[in-house]
């Protein structure tokens, strides 16, 4: 049996914290809580951006479903962002630069930098909207903070 | 095969998309991906859907037919789940957790001369395959039926062969004889042998059974080679427990015994797989992933 001893995590803050707490502070890919808080986050602050689009003089059954479709359509947004995101990262790899920058970690900078960047559109919005973004930037803060303390601490490398 | 075949439910479009997927999308962004494919899944691939539909009435008896299309919806995502961690495990070798329900008969399967591993369409069964040859550091052959698509077959042999790194080799079970001889002389030679025992599929050999009070069929294969070549069958599945972990279910061997009536042994054999098989499937029924109908109306 290889059952961890304590609970591990993949993001910096929840790592910190264990460490805080005499726990393992080592990057671990197997936190299902995680992985389902971090993107329930990245779709909803995507889908509240791109819903902030749909012109308010449409008819309530229209903007109904257009909100139905755009679950859908946010869905392949990221697939095609991500697709492209891939191939600028096999260009930028073949250019020599960043090689040692794993392609996983590229895309979760383009997720994260994507996702902060309509958080931040979020915040300037007149609702509780811009609370969630608000929320994500200060997460994000945060997890960078602590990244960084983790970074001098032990040196905590990328994985290939 | 047509260029739109690749696109086919079973086809190797998505499993080439899936290798992608595990090489480029960042951990926390799985549920995301594997969530949308199942909703996708759950309208398009409406033969499997109707499957599971029919197979939970007899599994869970007396359930309504709305709440068994919800539980369905489970199921493919818990199927959506395995096969994903199955790709992580071959492509990113990232580590697993795994607890063993059954560990003296686990041991004894590994330290003992050849067996037939019996196992259903349950939980991460490729995985388990890999990381039972890994732990054991043992060849194990696993049978599996036929894939439609020529090149899906190719892909899904290669990988498991990969996940095994050459501790899994990947047989098919057509009709011909000429395998039935392969795996006795492979049993008699000290290897393992792995065999889907819960459906019975194509024109391979079948005998009627009984799962959960209905008529069902079940491959004759696993219990005719035990029978000749007197060596026994492990019950063994494995079922998700969480994020990439897992639980080795390993139940007591069936011993096929001669006793000089050949149908009568083996029926035995048969109705003691069953009972196991009704026993792990009614604790975890979302992840029987049968999408074919397994009983006879």
């Amino acid at each position: 049996m290889n059952q961890p001893p304590s609970p591990r995590f993949y993001f910096a803050l929840p790592r910190l914290l264990a460490r805080f707490r005499g726990g393992n502070a080592t990057r671990a890919e197997k936190n299902g809580s995680e992985a389902w808080a971090a993107s329930v986050a990245i779709y909803a602050i995507s889908y509240l951006y791109f819903a902030g689009f749909v012109p308010d003089p449409l008819s309530w059954w229209m903007r109904g479903l257009i909100f139905v479709a755009l679950a859908f359509l946010v869905w392949l947004f990221w697939l095609l962002m991500l697709f492209l995101n891939s191939l600028l990262l096999k260009l930028v790899h073949s250019l020599g630069l960043f090689r040692s920058l794993p392609t996983r970690r590229g895309q979760g900078v383009l997720l994260a930098g994507a996702t902060t960047a309509m958080a931040i559109a979020l915040t300037q919005r007149d609702s509780f909207i811009s609370e969630i973004g608000a929320i994500w930037l200060i997460a994000t803060a945060l997890n960078l903070v602590a990244s960084l303390i983790l970074v001098f601490n032990n040196g905590d490398r990328a994985r290939q | 095969m047509s260029r739109l075949g690749r696109f086919a439910v079973k086809g190797v479009f998505w499993r080439q998309y899936l290798d992608w997927a595990i090489v480029n999308l960042p951990f926390f962004f799985y549920p995301l991906p594997l969530t949308f494919f199942t909703i996708f899944f759950f309208f398009f691939a409406a033969p499997a859907r109707r499957a599971v539909v029919a197979n939970l009435a007899f599994v869970l008896p007396g359930s309504s037919r709305a709440m068994n299309y919800l539980r369905t919806f489970r199921t493919l995502y818990n199927f959506a789940w395995t096969i994903a961690e199955a790709a992580i495990h071959r492509i990113l070798r990232e580590e697993f957790s795994y607890e063993v329900d059954g560990a003296e008969w686990l041991e004894e399967l590994g330290a003992g001369p050849g067996a037939i591993v019996l196992t259903a369409h349950m939980g991460n069964y490729d995985l388990g395959a890999a990381l039972f040859a890994e732990k054991v550091h043992r060849e194990i052959r696993v049978v599996r039926a036929p894939e439609p698509h020529p090149e899906s077959a190719e892909h899904l042999s290669a990988s498991l062969e990969r996940a095994g790194e050459s501790g899994v080799k990947v047989d098919y079970n057509t009709a011909g004889a000429l395998l039935s001889f392969d795996l006795l002389k492979a049993v008699r030679e000290g290897e393992i042998v792995s065999i889907q025992g819960d459906r019975a599929e194509g024109d391979v050999a079948q005998v009627a059974a009984r799962l959960f009070g209905a008529e069902t069929k079940t491959p004759t294969g696993p219990f005719v080679l035990s029978l000749v070549a007197q060596v026994p069958i492990y019950p063994l599945f494995i079922a998700r427990t969480g994020c990439r972990s897992y639980q080795i279910i390993v139940r007591d061997p069936i011993r096929v015994q001669s006793t000089g009536d050949r149908e009568a042994d083996i029926g035995k054999g048969v109705g003691q797989w069953c009972a196991i098989l009704e026993e792990v499937i009614a604790a975890h029924w979302d992840q029987w992933f049968a999408f074919v109908p397994i009983f006879v109306r």
